[in-house]
């Protein structure tokens, strides 16, 4: 055998280039064991566990953000109120405060007694 | 085409490759993002992730053991413990992909040693696999031509010159993959090259070179 009938590189090159173009097609039945068998053992608990799992419950952290600001706004207000915001509960259930300071000054003590003394 | 016998029986569906070019370090930071990705309960990690490793591991053990049954079986164990893994993953530890060759190449050689020796004369022709264009043909006829020759090559140069030459990696990832120096790869694939051409001279007017 001569030099010229010898398999050469560029020869075996081409061979490898081939079995690049042709390589085993991975069967679709294949492919749904090796994804039925992630999921088996896919370690869901991860998902929503301890502080992480908390946050990401409430939207993630940007949420979480908004949720504290709000939070200490309103705690502020109740603690402090702006004298031009009006007392809601008043405002709802009809009570007037300061007609109730005022009856004070009859010196009413009990419902009974001022029925009975006129 | 050419291959051991345990390839009869069963025709190996062939398709373009997407699988020869070596992982870029994007595509290597990807497969770590998706892994931890998956050990977090996401669901659709798991399934790039397979998307992105089976046919690449498949293809290697195809070409390693010459069966595609065998193969099947190992790339589903290899993706198996490598899902398994996923929990105690350490990022920067090992490249993903490197990490599952690396089990792949061994279940095919705990494999290879249990089938044993097999002599040449056990190697033989498989079945064609389907009628196709004359063009085709040719092309597959050397694929399969070349996938007898690595059959009759030893089992750790068949994996370094299948590892090097059809999978496109470099020889430090192939080092790693089969715990060996990079002098040693350089060596397996230098002698595997020699010996596929001694094989394959007597088919060389049947692979049509005459016409190159």
């Amino acid at each position: 055998m001569t030099d010229k009938d010898r398999i050469d590189d560029t020869a075996l090159e081409a061979l490898f280039d081939d079995a690049r173009a042709t390589a085993p097609q991975v069967s679709d039945a294949l492919m749904a064991r090796i994804i039925a068998h992630a999921e088996a053992v896919q370690p869901v608990q991860a998902k929503a566990r301890g502080w992480r799992g908390l946050i990401a419950s409430l939207g993630g952290l940007p949420a979480l953000g908004g949720l504290v600001t709000a939070t200490c706004v309103g705690f502020w207000l109740g603690v402090a109120p702006p004298a031009a915001v009006p007392d809601l509960a008043a405002t709802v259930l009809g009570v007037d405060v300061a007609a109730e300071t005022e009856m004070d000054g009859y010196g009413l003590s009990a419902y009974g007694w001022d029925l009975d003394e006129g | 085409m050419t291959g051991s016998g345990a390839c009869q029986g069963r025709p190996v569906r062939l398709a373009r490759s997407v699988m020869s070019q070596p992982l870029s370090q994007t595509e290597a930071s990807d497969e770590a993002d998706l892994l931890r990705r998956y050990a977090e309960g996401d669901p659709p990690a798991a399934r790039l992730l397979a998307a992105r490793l089976t046919p690449r591991i498949f293809g290697h053990a195809f070409r390693v053991l010459g069966n595609h049954a065998e193969a099947e079986d190992v790339a589903q164990e290899a993706m198996m413990r490598l899902w398994k893994a996923a929990k105690d993953w350490r990022s920067g530890e090992a490249r993903v992909s490197t990490w599952v060759y690396r089990v792949t190449a061994n279940l095919c050689i705990d494999r290879l040693r249990k089938r044993g020796a097999v002599g040449l004369d056990d190697i033989v022709e498989p079945e064609s696999p389907e009628p196709r264009p004359e063009e085709r043909l040719q092309q597959n006829a050397r694929s399969d031509a070349l996938q007898a020759a690595l059959m009759r090559l030893p089992d750790r140069q068949r994996q370094a010159v299948v590892l090097r030459h059809i999978d496109g990696l470099a020889n430090p990832e192939i080092a790693a993959i089969l715990d060996i120096g990079v002098e040693a790869v350089e060596s397996l694939t230098a002698r595997g090259k020699r010996a596929l051409k001694q094989a394959l001279e007597s088919q060389r007017d049947a692979l049509g070179f005459d016409d190159d």
